[in-house]
């Protein structure tokens, strides 16, 4: 039944990927500007090398043979070359990944950190000073864009993964305080209480297997909130990244690049989304 | 005791390592690249990072002195070109190596020049050598004596070979052996380019010590300008080498001798209506644009002292004609910059029909004189110079709306789809040669921005540049080539296809712990000289 489970999301996680990247190579091509190249406005160029400038780009003219051909080359591993940084594309991810794997992933688990420990200290606590401070300081993050927490980051000359802890933050608290307060709501936790359980006791017997699936699903979806993060996070830090080079691929209209790193975002967001729904499967199996 | 020990000589190792580690970092140049560089082969450069690197690492036949806009040797002690403009011989340097250690030799010239001139590369450095359909050919003379000959003319010869970087026809490096001041030590994809200093760099200085002083250099790519300018604010860059005027004068208040205004560069903003014939804009918008004298009013009604005053807070010149002042041998000096003359661009508008209505121009056929003008969004002095001229408009009853687009959409607007009205934007010029515009005043060129890729000239004006511009890059003679093109400069400014608006200063910043560095206006302004440039420790600056 679980193999039958992770195999179905693998199928679908393939197909979505797959008409993620075709739906982005059909959106590029609507987006102004698709079409120019601003070398083929440089004054020393003669008119043989522009025409084999906009020839070079006629393959991308029609989205399905672009696609088609993409794939094929991609079964291959071969991803193309980006046009506004004239490298392999598959150089340029394989190049980039590991700077917002770590940006993000470390900015992810601070993120978390600081949200748990804070949701956890009010719930257990119950005092009011900290339900006040989480509130206001998840609220004043909420409402700060991602931008001006990297901008704030730069001032501060404070590593990347920081403001993006601070992006992922409230998202986390205010859905895990929640959680936690529905939970220690139930009555079997007042009655717990009531016979004298400890509070250590009654939050890992009672209430986490009530609101831990739930929490497991929040952390795939927070995986995408910080790759998501990441393109301000690293555009403004000047992180070398999938989030530089995303932002870099959508201004200078790079279809090869902005194709695959589609793809490749939807792949990895799909990969935690599903990873999640696995591992609550698994819990709830096991509870049964 | 012994614990002890071992804790000292631990502690004093690590000093010592640490010591090393910082005296080799002493002599490192830093400063940033705004863009990944695109390739590291001389040959196939069309970015501006590229091109750093190229001027940095590349050793060229002969450089352009950035400072004298002279043409001094380099690895070619002298040159000769033919009378006729199609060949050019070189004597080269003997003894010289490149930085693996290969020898330099004339084969190696005639190696980059039948690589450069390959018609399936598309060198944009290859393609300004094009004057003709005909092939190049290398003919070595001698180890060290080379001839290149070209099926046409080519002006100004001499002068596209700094552009040359030369390659080893045998190393098995190839692009990463070179001939220039610095070699590619490592480069970090997206982060960083180290340039090492090149141990076989030929150039020794008037006492005889070999050049360059640097040890290395560290091009930190970095596409916010935001942090640049805090980084250099932080001391963790060296220079900056083209800044805007905004953080110039930022810099200016907190550390005055860091920054250098060099006076007007070659760089020009200008505006220009659209008059191609099947652009969708209405008809009698089209004939606005195409009338002489509209544009010429519009022109007389923009304040360039003003943009100058305001935008660049000084630090620009009014504009006068396609050629920057700062270009002292091609600039015709009998032209002016257009004074901000409001009246006579009423009179001049009245003389074609349009009359004034509740404060309201319109043209013969009662239509409001509207339109837009659009430039590309993130260039604040753009965008604060088309506020100014819809300021400067809406006094002789003009409206205009300013549009700002991204810069692939601005291109595809002006270019492809032809689908705006007016448009401000600036032109980066490189070449002190007016042969390198060749692609702008042609009627049929693509850059022909008001009208381009025209079948046959569409007016007397467009036909008789077409004939000028020929005449100067098929002659020889200088005093010839700079009559025609002055004529040129003379018919732009009467029919106004270009308003020119300015000539930005070349502004740059540049660490007091940097010794040598005398910022130009030609490109790289601070580091033209970069073998002759070098550190200061933090402690002496600070004196």
């Amino acid at each position: 039944m679980l193999l039958w489970r992770i195999g179905r999301h693998l199928l679908s996680i393939a197909g979505i990927v797959l008409l993620g990247g075709l739906i982005s190579a059909t959106l590029v091509r609507f987006a102004p500007g698709f079409d120019t190249d601003e070398h083929q406005f440089d004054p020393h160029l003669s008119a043989e090398s522009v025409r084999a400038l906009q020839e070079s780009r006629s393959g991308e003219h029609n989205v399905l043979r672009y696609y088609t051909s993409y794939l094929q080359g991609a079964l291959h591993g071969d991803l193309g070359v980006s046009h506004a940084l004239g490298q392999p594309v598959r150089t340029l991810l394989r190049d980039r990944w590991p700077v917002t794997l770590k940006v993000a992933g470390i900015g992810l688990l601070m993120g978390w950190l600081l949200a748990t420990a804070l949701a956890f200290a009010v719930s257990l606590t119950r005092f009011a000073a900290y339900e006040i401070l989480g509130t206001t300081v998840s609220g004043a993050f909420l409402c700060i864009p991602a931008a001006v927490l990297a901008l704030l980051s730069v001032i501060f000359n404070a590593p990347g993964y920081l403001a993006i802890a601070f992006i992922v933050f409230p998202k986390i608290y205010r859905y895990t305080r929640n959680l936690l307060a529905k939970a220690y709501g139930m009555p079997h936790i007042t009655a717990a209480r009531a016979r004298g359980l400890g509070e250590l006791r009654i939050l890992f017997w009672h209430v986490l297997p009530v609101a831990g699936p739930q929490m497991i699903a929040l952390a795939g979806i927070t995986v995408s909130i910080a790759l998501g993060a990441s393109i301000p996070v690293e555009s403004l830090c000047g992180l070398p990244g999938i989030g530089q080079l995303a932002w870099q691929a959508a201004l200078a209209r790079d279809l090869p690049l902005l194709v695959n790193l589609t793809a490749l975002v939807t792949l990895v967001t799909l990969l935690a989304n599903s990873s999640a729904d696995v591992i609550v499967y698994m819990v709830r199996s096991r509870e049964a | 005791m012994i614990c002890r020990r071992i804790f000292l000589r631990i502690l004093i190792t690590l000093s010592l390592l640490a010591a090393i580690a910082s005296a080799q970092n002493a002599n490192e140049l830093r400063f940033c690249l705004r863009a990944e560089p695109k390739t590291f082969d001389p040959a196939k450069v069309d970015d501006d990072a590229s091109l750093a690197i190229r001027y940095l690492t590349g050793g060229v036949l002969v450089r352009v002195n950035r400072q004298t806009q002279a043409l001094e040797p380099g690895l070619a002690e002298s040159w000769k070109a033919s009378k006729d403009g199609r060949e050019i011989t070189f004597k080269l340097r003997s003894g010289v190596r490149f930085s693996d250690g290969t020898a330099f030799s004339a084969v190696d010239v005639a190696y980059t020049v039948s690589r450069l001139m390959d018609p399936a590369l598309h060198s944009s450095t290859g393609d300004a050598f094009r004057s003709g359909n005909g092939t190049v050919a290398t003919r070595i003379l001698g180890p060290n004596h080379i001839s290149v000959t070209f099926s046409a003319p080519v002006i100004g010869i001499a002068a596209l070979f700094d552009q040359v970087g030369i390659m080893s026809s045998l190393s098995p490096k190839k692009e990463a052996a070179v001939l220039g001041p610095f070699m590619v030590s490592e480069y970090k994809p997206g982060s960083s380019v180290l340039l090492k200093r090149n141990p076989n760099y030929w150039k020794k200085d008037a006492q005889g010590r070999p050049l360059p002083y640097l040890d290395s250099i560290r091009l930190d790519i970095q596409p916010n300008r935001d942090v640049e300018a805090l980084r250099f604010r932080r001391g963790e860059l060296d220079l900056i080498n083209s800044i805007d005027t905004e953080y110039y004068d930022r810099l200016a208040a907190s550390s005055p001798s860091a920054v250098h205004d060099a006076g007007a560069s070659l760089d020009s903003e200008f505006l220009w209506f659209n008059q191609v014939a099947n652009a969708p804009i209405p008809e009698y918008k089209r004939n606005w644009f195409r009338s002489t004298n509209f544009r010429r009013a519009v022109s007389e009604a923009i304040n360039r002292a003003d943009l100058s005053r305001v935008v660049f807070n000084g630090h620009a010149q009014p504009g006068v004609g396609p050629v920057s002042p700062a270009n002292k041998f091609w600039f015709n000096s009998k032209l002016r910059a257009q004074s901000y003359a409001p009246d006579a661009a009423l009179q001049r508008l009245q003389a074609d029909g349009f009359t004034r209505q509740n404060g309201s121009l319109r043209d013969k056929g009662g239509n409001a004189v509207e339109f837009s003008i659009v430039t590309n969004a993130g260039n604040k002095s753009r965008e604060r110079m088309a506020v100014m001229i819809q300021e400067d408009l809406g006094k002789i009853g003009i409206k205009v709306n300013v549009v700002t687009l991204d810069f692939p959409s601005l291109l595809e607007r002006i270019a492809q789809k032809f689908n705006y009205e007016a448009a401000v934007l600036g032109f980066q010029n490189v070449d002190l040669d007016p042969n390198g515009q060749m692609n702008i005043w042609l009627s049929s060129a693509e850059d022909h921005a008001w009208n381009p890729q025209q079948k046959s000239p569409e007016t007397a004006w467009e036909a008789e540049i077409d004939r000028l511009m020929r005449a100067q890059a098929s002659g020889m003679d200088p005093k010839k080539r700079k009559a025609a093109f002055d004529r040129v400069q003379e018919i732009v400014v009467e029919q106004a296809p270009f308003l020119y608006l300015v000539n930005k200063d070349a502004l740059s910043a540049v660490s007091t712990s940097v010794e040598g560095a005398t910022p130009v206006i030609l490109s790289p302004q601070t580091y033209w000289n970069a073998e002759r440039l070098t550190l200061r420790s933090n402690a002496q600056a600070s004196r």
